[in-house]
């Protein structure tokens, strides 16, 4: 028997490592306790976020809002102050001191119709 | 054989070092425990509490004022602003933060041309935040001041009530006091309808106090800003007339009187005004309230042979005369142990005709008319007070509020027809305007009812009201009560008035297609120790301006007038000429149809 093929016959009368072991594979992969637990937290401050985000949107357009109505407001004065103004203007007192009205000259009625 | 890998040190080790692990485990979870009992305590168990606390801080709850409506007159076929509202400002100043009060006052001084030493002395008041320095500075001024970046000065905004017609109408529109309360005339008697609704914000906010929108507590409910009036007046007849009345005052030397002109077929006061009047934009410097009154609908006052006119109408209604009847007049009557008497111009007894008992004002003959509603002539019985009073009451509506949209509107006074002193010697003064009060509003609504053919409406001041969205919603004629005397009581009594027109003396003569009547009334004035004065008059005049049919009635009085023993004629007359004349030549009266 040369060395070679003791070798071989060595290597045939004993078994392979491991040969008896069992491995089992699951069909389905699941995420342990801890996995969960930080998914969720990590979802919980993303909602947050969004909620935060939602509520700083929201609120800048509540700044929006109020300086929009304030331009409203004032130029609801400015148009206010300006029909004070139109008819102060257009009031008998400054219409009969105008240098028109100074002009006119009285005229009496010099009869009346009749129909 | 078991192999171990632990020696028999570290044996003994386990058990202590899992004890320690167990003791910081606990305290951790004890620690953990108080925590969550502390929160469950302050979040659950004080949740209200420190809620409120929270939003007593952040939340913010503000009243958003409406809009006061504004007041306007008829002017043609449009309306002229009579009353607007203005923002103006308040200067004020806090001294707390003012460092250089000299250089400060001088600075704003010069914005509002105001004495800049005054304002260094209350910018150094002592232990007060708050010193106003002016007030009403317009928005120029407002933004000059803010410019000046003074600490311790600021400008506080308010609306105002502004005039542009300056005392135009001032007692017909009132004005709104401090406290924004509608006072006198329309502003005070529609109030609720001028002021409309103030709106809410309740909200949380910021530290600067600005809303936040993101907040599932706030609340808003916008202001519903007051409603719009147009006013019956007439802006052209209303300036004439106030004019008319300065000038007719002037001339007859009274400090006080009043004018109106009224549509017979509408109940609606083309103008209204009284002197002396007042600004209505500083009706703070006023010091006589009297001022503010609209003596024309709030002063009653015994109105005189004006009356005469209600006595022939109701004696003619209820028949017991009719408009060619013609009496024998005493010239005097004996009454409750009481003389009622003419005046000297009459002459003495005579056959007299209706047309006389007004146009030459017989009191006796007033008298008479009322003794004829008892049937039993010589003695006013209770039969013939009881008409009559059914007649002033109910028919003239005399002794009644109108109802015009004004504040303060009187009454007037009209006596009990079955109890009281002297009832036959007070019920027949009734029949000629004294022993009764009444004011000119109410006599020339009662005119009206018998001139329009019996229809009574109510006297109106309103043309429409104009609701935010700008919808109008005119004011319809208040019909009060039908058959106030039967139509040919009108037109008999509408000749009456002419012939008595026709037979006194104008300034100027009335164009003959128009129809122009009206009387005259001198009323003794009351003293208040008992009896009347015997030389102070009101002078009164009740007339009409029209054609076919009547269209103004005017009622014209004049407070104690300087022009001798006839103030109805001497003061009241002249005053319903002028007006009767601006009429016909300026507001388009419908002249007669055969002229």
């Amino acid at each position: 028997m040369t060395y070679s093929s003791s070798v071989a016959a060595s290597k045939q009368g004993y078994a392979r490592k491991g040969q008896n072991a069992v491995s089992f594979v699951a069909a389905t992969r699941t995420l342990g306790p801890i996995s969960n637990t930080i998914i969720l937290i990590v979802l919980a401050c993303l909602i947050g976020l969004l909620y935060l985000t939602q509520v700083t949107k929201t609120n800048s357009y509540g700044y929006t809002i109020n300086s929009l109505q304030q331009q409203q407001s004032e130029l609801q004065d400015q148009k206010a102050n300006l029909e004070v103004t139109s008819a102060r203007l257009q009031s008998l007192e400054r219409v009969a001191s105008s240098e028109v009205a100074k002009g006119l000259v009285s005229v009496a009625p010099s009869g009346s119709l009749s129909q | 054989m078991r192999l171990s890998l632990s020696s028999p040190g570290a044996e003994a080790a386990a058990p202590k070092s899992n004890r320690r692990l167990s003791v910081w485990y606990g305290l951790l979870i004890l620690i953990l425990a108080i925590f969550i009992a502390r929160l469950f305590y302050l979040q659950i168990v004080r949740h209200d509490y420190y809620r409120a606390q929270a939003l007593a801080d952040q939340q913010k709850e503000y009243t958003i004022p409406a809009a006061r409506g504004t007041i306007a007159a008829k002017s043609g076929s449009g309306s002229v602003a009579l009353v607007l509202n203005e923002k103006l400002y308040t200067l004020y100043a806090d001294p707390a933060f003012i460092k250089n009060a000299t250089e400060a006052a001088a600075k704003v001084a010069a914005v509002t041309n105001a004495d800049k030493a005054e304002y260094a002395k209350a910018m150094k008041t002592k232990n007060s935040r708050y010193v106003v320095l002016a007030r009403r500075l317009g928005e120029d001024q407002k933004k000059q001041i803010s410019d000046l970046k003074l600490p311790g000065v600021g400008t506080q905004a308010q609306q105002y009530r502004t005039y542009p017609q300056g005392s135009l109408a001032a007692q017909v529109l009132g004005f709104v006091n401090n406290d924004g309360q509608g006072t006198y005339g329309v502003e005070q008697a529609l109030d609720k309808t001028l002021m409309g609704t103030p709106g809410r914000l309740k909200a949380i906010t910021d530290a600067q106090g600005v809303p936040l929108a993101a907040s599932r507590d706030n609340i808003q409910v916008d202001p519903k800003p007051g409603k719009d009036l147009v006013l019956s007046l007439d802006l052209g007849m209303q300036r004439q007339l106030e004019t008319i009345l300065k000038q007719g005052l002037e001339a007859s030397r009274s400090d006080s009187g009043g004018a109106l002109i009224m549509e017979a077929d509408s109940g609606a006061i083309r103008a209204m005004a009284n002197l002396p009047t007042y600004d209505p934009a500083e009706y703070f410097n006023v010091s006589d309230a009297q001022r503010f009154n609209n003596a024309t609908v709030s002063s009653p006052l015994e109105v005189g042979s004006v009356m005469k006119t209600l006595t022939i109408s109701a004696a003619l209604d209820l028949g017991v005369v009719k408009a060619d009847t013609t009496y024998a007049d005493p010239n005097h009557w004996k009454l409750d142990d009481h003389e009622i008497t003419n005046i000297e111009e009459i002459g003495g007894p005579g056959t007299r005709s209706m047309t006389d008992i007004l146009n030459r004002s017989i009191n006796t003959g007033a008298v008479w008319l009322l003794m004829q509603m008892g049937g039993k002539t010589g003695e006013v019985t209770q039969t013939a007070r009881e008409r009559w009073h059914d007649y002033m009451v109910n028919h003239y509506r005399l002794g009644k509020a109108t109802g015009i949209e004004q504040g303060y509107e009187a009454e007037g006074s009209i006596p009990d027809p079955k109890s009281g002193y002297a009832l036959q010697l007070t019920y027949a003064n009734t029949a000629f305007g004294q022993a009764m009060t009444a004011t000119p509003l109410q006599l020339a609504a009662a005119l009206a009812a018998i001139l329009n053919g019996g229809t009574y409406y109510r006297p109106t001041l309103i043309d429409s009201i104009i609701d935010s969205s700008g919808k109008a919603e005119p004011k319809k004629p208040e019909a009060l009560r039908t058959s106030v005397v039967k139509p040919s009581v009108g037109s008999e009594l509408k000749a009456i008035m002419e012939y008595s027109v026709a037979h006194h003396t104008f300034k100027k003569p009335f164009p003959a297609n128009f129809s122009v009547g009206g009387k005259t009334g001198t009323a003794q004035i009351a003293n208040p120790a008992g009896g009347y004065y015997d030389n102070r008059y009101n002078g009164i005049y009740l007339g009409f301006v029209g054609g076919d049919r009547v269209q103004y009635v005017i009622a014209v009085r004049v407070n104690e007038p300087k022009v001798g023993k006839y103030a109805g004629s001497g003061a009241a007359q002249p005053l319903f000429g002028e007006l009767a004349q601006m009429l016909i030549n300026d507001f388009n009266v419908t002249p007669r149809s055969g002229g």
